[in-house]
């Protein structure tokens, strides 16, 4: 296990800037997601921290070591790609075995290390297979014993789960961590999907456009993000965002679902705000509570467990989670009352994009469970 | 319009046989949606139906007409498919229109009729004289569901028509598939593998497996009475959990539910306790019927939810904790000793897979 720093590092190609001066410290033996939308540059993160390119500017430190003139071979990093890139004139097992048996590690404990990895991933009766014979699932199933098995101090998995069904996902996420925990060594995960990021997650780096966003403990970033984008990019379903007017004096933000009271932080650069309220910090008014507006249903999707419920409010749409067990029959059209749990909605400044506050407690005050 | 009624219908591809023997009826004007993991035949039921595939053995009948030998065509069926089958040199209305136009059934007057209502209730009013070139994909198959829709074919089908479109595209079109049918109804059958889609759009779904349809309800009870572990599992994220049994004098006991209970009159072998998630009460202190677990894993779930990993008893079982659940939303901490409660009224017992449709009663109660 590595701890991993980043100093400074940048990465330009002849017109775009992929990584602009990205200072990280990823803690030793945690499992780090770095996330972001497709081309915020967690994927030349990896690609730069394994070796195949080297950064435009700054500077990485493996344990306090700049690693600028160490080779990828000497890296001691573990990769899961993305496609399985498994070896198609080889069985899984020798697919599995191969980086182990490169690096000198006795037959005798490869047999061992692969039995258990198969036993945790459930690949044992493929084995003996090849790689044409095996389902999707089965592959990266493989490509996974195959990446975490190499004798590493840092595993680097670039969104592994992509393309894979709804379940596949649900339960190779499962065994991912169940892999982690026999693993003694630093874990960065990459991916694009908010909730595979949440679900995995111990840390979390937010990326977006070559920048860090924040980082920090997964509860924290979700539950207490600093930036506008982190609470955009981080949460399913996504964030209502909407633009808001400071009235500093009486403690108020203007927006199309009213007057809402706040308490502010530092950091405001003008009035020109933006509150952020998460799907579960809406819901329907208390009893006898009069609601902030009342919006009319325009989907409701079914999770299952829960509901989502898009709401139009005027000029907003705004998204709702509700547990399944609360709706009794909501149909397209239907009246749909509005309130905030107070405390939960965040407010930020529009030009910087930093938080400046929150939104305490707003006349409709939500229906609590 | 009329019901679709299969038939110990089957297809083999050579040694595989994709579907097995399958008879069932789509009622008349229901949405059915065909859904199951990849692999389950769910597309190729769905072909055969379409009559883009001969199948091995059984038979189709559309209402009373048998349609087994009968080519797309003649079949009267309308389909939208993966990727939008769009004729290009034309604009919006007119693709709409185009098969209508073929139709001499229908009146010049009806035609423009259902032209307009397709086009009113998926909003594309603004792109009416747009040519199909300058949509998205999702537009696009926007224009293929008004097409489908508007021909009032005896059966209209859907093959993952979202599976290409962007997330928020995905969204227009399920609120755009909810919009029509609420004004016209039709008997459609639609295939997915996405079970928020199903759930969200099915007035009934048909759970396939292994080239069979394991259980069709409407969704609730799909999702609170499966009929097998496989449904209990494969609807809800994450699916339902699964604990062995004890005997215990005349009945059984379960890790994570203290009390006993009365074995099934089939007996006890081979039996599993089943319970979703998020009908598992957490707590720190020790309630009436609680048992101890501990929190092995803790993640951010759906809506700011924390999804609890918890170990009863030596058994690993997952638990739905809501962002409501106080002021402070706190969840407990990878590590702490809590209580739960199973409610045996949320509870479904299996035997080798399958549902024992008995109710669960406790023991003590029960004598």
């Amino acid at each position: 296990m590595s701890r991993i720093r980043f100093e400074g590092v940048s990465k330009s190609y002849r017109r775009t800037t992929a990584l602009d001066r990205i200072d990280l410290d990823i803690e030793p033996a945690s499992l780090t997601v770095v996330c972001g939308p497709p081309g915020c540059g967690k994927s030349v993160l990896a690609r730069i921290l394994i070796g195949l390119e080297a950064p435009s500017a700054g500077r990485i430190f493996f344990d306090g070591e700049d690693i600028a003139q160490t080779p990828a071979a000497e890296r001691s990093i573990g990769y899961v790609p993305q496609s399985f890139a498994l070896f198609p004139h080889m069985s899984v097992f020798d697919n599995i075995a191969y980086p182990m048996a490169l690096q000198g590690v006795p037959r005798s404990d490869i047999a061992r290390r692969v039995d258990q990895a198969a036993g945790i991933l459930r690949i044992g009766p493929l084995l003996a297979k090849r790689p044409s014979q095996l389902s999707g699932g089965e592959k990266q199933r493989a490509a996974i014993a195959r990446g975490l098995l190499k004798n590493a101090n840092i595993f680097i998995l670039d969104d592994p789960l992509v393309g894979l069904d709804f379940k596949l996902r649900e339960s190779l996420m499962e065994d991912l961590k169940d892999m982690r925990a026999e693993i003694d060594a630093t874990f960065l995960y990459i991916t694009s999907d908010p909730l595979e990021a949440l679900t995995m997650a111990e840390r979390l780096v937010v990326l977006d456009k070559g920048r860090l966003v924040e980082a920090g403990p997964v509860d924290t970033v979700y539950y207490d993000p600093k930036w506008l984008r982190t609470i955009e990019l981080v949460g399913f379903p996504r964030c209502n965002v909407l633009p808001g007017r400071l009235d500093i004096t009486n403690a108020t933000c203007a927006t199309a679902i009213g007057r809402l009271p706040i308490a502010l932080e530092d950091g405001a650069t003008s009035p020109e705000a933006m509150v952020a309220i998460r799907p579960e910090d809406i819901a329907p008014p208390a009893a006898g509570v009069a609601p902030l507006g009342v919006g009319k249903v325009t989907l409701v999707e079914n999770l299952g467990s829960e509901s989502v419920v898009y709401v139009q409010l005027d000029e907003a749409t705004l998204v709702t989670t509700v547990p399944a067990r609360a709706l009794t029959s909501l149909d397209l059209g239907d009246p749909f009352p509005l309130a905030v749990r107070p405390g939960g909605p965040r407010v930020f400044d529009r030009a910087s994009g930093r938080r400046i506050g929150r939104v305490t407690s707003p006349s409709g005050e939500m229906r609590d469970g | 319009m009329a019901d679709v009624r299969v038939e110990g219908l089957r297809r083999e591809f050579g040694s595989l046989v994709a579907v097995k023997d399958i008879s069932f009826v789509f009622p008349e004007e229901a949405v059915t949606c065909l859904l199951g993991p990849s692999g389950c035949g769910k597309t190729t039921l769905l072909r055969m139906i379409a009559g883009l595939e001969r199948p091995s053995a059984g038979a189709i009948r559309f209402g009373d007409r048998d349609v087994t030998a009968l080519a797309p065509r003649q079949r009267d069926v309308a389909m939208v498919f993966q990727y939008p089958v769009m004729y290009r040199t034309l604009n919006v209305t007119e693709n709409i229109e185009l098969p209508l136009a073929n139709d001499r059934t229908v009146t010049p007057a009806e035609r423009r009729r259902r032209v307009e209502e397709a086009i009113d209730i998926l909003e594309l009013g603004d792109a009416r004289r747009l040519h199909i070139d300058r949509l998205d994909l999702g537009a696009r198959q926007k224009v293929a569901m008004g097409r489908a829709i508007a021909r009032r074919a005896a059966v209209t089908l859907f093959d993952e028509p979202t599976t290409n479109v962007e997330a928020h595209a995905k969204l227009a079109l399920i609120r755009a598939f909810k919009q029509l049918r609420k004004h016209v109804r039709q008997t459609i059958v639609y295939v997915t593998h996405d079970q928020t889609e199903a759930m969200t759009l099915a007035d009934q779904i048909a759970l396939m497996r292994d080239g069979r349809i394991e259980q069709c309800a409407p969704q609730p009870e799909l999702y609170d009475q499966p009929n097998s572990e496989f449904g209990g599992w494969f609807l809800g994220n994450p699916g339902m959990n699964f604990m062995t049994v004890r005997p215990v004098g005349a009945g059984f006991v379960v890790d994570g539910v203290p009390f006993a209970l009365a074995a099934p009159q089939t007996g006890l072998d081979d039996l599993r306790f089943g319970i979703r998630p998020e009908y598992i009460h957490i707590d720190s202190n020790r309630l009436p019927d609680s048992v101890p677990a501990r929190v092995l894993r803790r993640a951010v779930a759906i809506g700011g939810q924390h999804l609890l990993t918890l170990d009863v008893g030596g058994s690993r079982i997952k638990a739905k904790v809501s962002s409501a659940a106080g002021p402070s939303r706190t969840a407990p901490e990878v590590g702490a000793n809590v209580f739960i409660v199973c409610p045996i009224e949320h509870a479904i017992l299996f035997r080798r897979g399958e549902r024992v449709i008995e109710p669960l009663r406790r023991l003590d109660s029960s004598t």
